[in-house]
């Protein structure tokens, strides 16, 4: 146990230390980042010796603060689990280090993993725009999110050990059990609906689409949860909403105008054509049209699931955000394009 | 002299936007202070309009419930004529979506075309509903 009133880096000091078998830990270039929607991240770098020999490693160190959002969907150990899967594919993932489900250390559960380098520029903001614009124009970021999307959907998932994640049954059975698990969302939101949601989940469930491949899908492949460095995709994060199931889950989301911001290029980097046919010869798996535009109202309920949790969260008091209460206004946008895709 | 709540609203999202957001040097709280502002600004555009998107809302709700009505006649499934007799009394999301899914329920007797189009009278419903929300929403 270590004293709950040290300072956040102390405490994670002296974990390392133990973990590590150093007494001479030191921590430099402490950084927290995202702080309030999601896990509680820090990024650092630690010098130690151990066995006569000295030793630097960057660390990232992301805690459950407890109110974040999806935390009803996102566990920590599973990320651990699934990071750890990942290590020996060649899909590029932050080495998974250490994880803590106890509260004694840091007061919540949290993992340790690799800080890799790269940056990680939003999309949304004029300066990430800026980035992703000068980078599809250099030419060499466009092949590396294809690419590291492919060899996603090329991980041997069973050979992998990923079959703890639930194997869904071909057929059916994937996109029915992606509508009742963020079903299952709203519901706990205890936020009653809007009937046009309502519209929304009865057709999804009127209109499953069937799968006869299952592979390794993330569940929200685009620019913002992806390392960057030196134009390449160095890693991929936010394991939150992963998934087997459908490999058009994660296409949809790519060609979704919902990631991209003032420009055709999807995800602000890579030209429709290019990706269709980078992927479908890197992967094998033809594009169906028809599932991707079935997956993107899926993903249009999600967002609708995610912004109620968001403003749910909120109003029962267990985030003080007030940016998780304007959120309770992104919900008609989402519809707005759900109803449109229906006809109305 | 009154002051309608709304303009109490608006006046009071503009000293978080002009005075408040301003003077807050923490990144955190000054992003909070803003974000009270934008949050209290719509929610005096909500107040303001809250009567007329009121009358509206009912003006459509009662036209649904009459054109199904009329439209089903003495055929209408009873799980059908039961949300439809909730609707007419609350106008709630839950009523509006127990109409919802109700009617995909009945789709397989209703058969396609009559589903489509009742389901039809009620998107466009909907639709006014979604268009009244969306006043607020960017």
């Amino acid at each position: 146990m270590t004293d709950a009133a040290a300072p956040v880096e102390t405490r994670i000091a002296g974990y390392l230390a133990g973990k590590l078998g150093a007494d001479d830990l030191r921590l430099r270039d402490v950084q927290r980042i995202a702080v309030g929607w999601s896990h509680e991240t820090w990024l650092l770098d630690a010098s130690w010796t151990a066995d006569g020999v000295q030793h630097e490693r960057g660390f990232c160190v992301r805690r459950d603060p407890g109110n974040a959002l999806l935390r009803e969907m996102s566990d920590l150990g599973v990320q651990f689990d699934v990071l750890r899967a990942l290590e020996a594919t060649p899909v590029p993932t932050p080495r998974a280090y250490f994880f803590e489900p106890g509260v004694d250390v840091l007061g919540a559960p949290f993992l340790v993993m690799e800080k890799v380098a790269g940056v990680c520029p939003s999309p949304w903001g004029s300066d990430g725009r800026r980035f992703y614009e000068a980078a599809a124009g250099r030419g060499v970021l466009p092949g590396s999110f294809t690419d590291a999307l492919v060899a996603i959907h090329n991980v041997d998932w069973r050979a992998a050990g990923l079959d703890f994640l639930g194997v869904p049954a071909l057929g059916t059975d994937f996109a029915a059990r992606e509508i009742a698990k963020w079903r299952s969302l709203i519901d706990a939101t205890g936020i009653q609906p809007d009937p046009v949601l309502t519209d929304l989940i009865c057709w999804l469930e009127a209109n499953v689409p069937s799968t006869d491949r299952l592979v390794l899908v993330h569940g929200a492949y685009r620019t913002g949860n992806l390392l960057i460095d030196d134009d390449r995709v160095s890693a991929v994060l936010d394991w939150e909403t992963e998934v087997i199931g459908d490999p058009m889950y994660d296409v949809a989301y790519v060609l979704s105008e919902l990631n991209r911001e003032r420009t055709e290029l999807l995800s602000n980097i890579v030209e429709r054509d290019a990706f269709r046919r980078r992927y479908e010869q890197g992967t094998g798996i033809e594009i169906d049209d028809d599932a991707c535009r079935y997956y993107q109202l899926l993903y249009a309920m999600r967002s609708a699931a995610f912004w109620m949790s968001a403003t749910g969260l909120f109003a029962s008091g267990r985030n003080t955000d007030l940016r998780l209460a304007r959120t309770a206004w992104s919900i008609p946008v989402v519809l707005d394009n759900a109803a449109r895709a229906l006809g109305y | 002299m009154t002051v309608t709540p709304h303009e109490l609203l608006a006046q009071m999202a503009s000293t978080f936007r002009h005075e408040i957001g301003p003077a807050v040097d923490e990144p955190f709280a000054k992003t909070q202070a803003f974000m009270a502002a934008v949050i209290l600004s719509k929610l005096a555009g909500q107040l303001q309009a809250a009567e007329a998107d009121a009358q509206a809302a009912g003006d459509e709700r009662r036209a649904v419930v009459a054109a199904l009505r009329a439209r089903l006649g003495s055929a209408c499934p009873a799980r059908l004529g039961d949300a439809l007799t909730d609707l007419g009394h609350d106008g709630s999301d839950a009523a509006w979506s127990r109409l919802v899914g109700s009617l995909y329920a009945e789709r397989d007797g209703l058969g396609a075309d009559e589903f489509d189009a009742l389901l039809g009278v009620v998107r466009s419903a909907l639709r006014a509903r979604l268009d009244r929300a969306l006043a607020y929403a960017s």
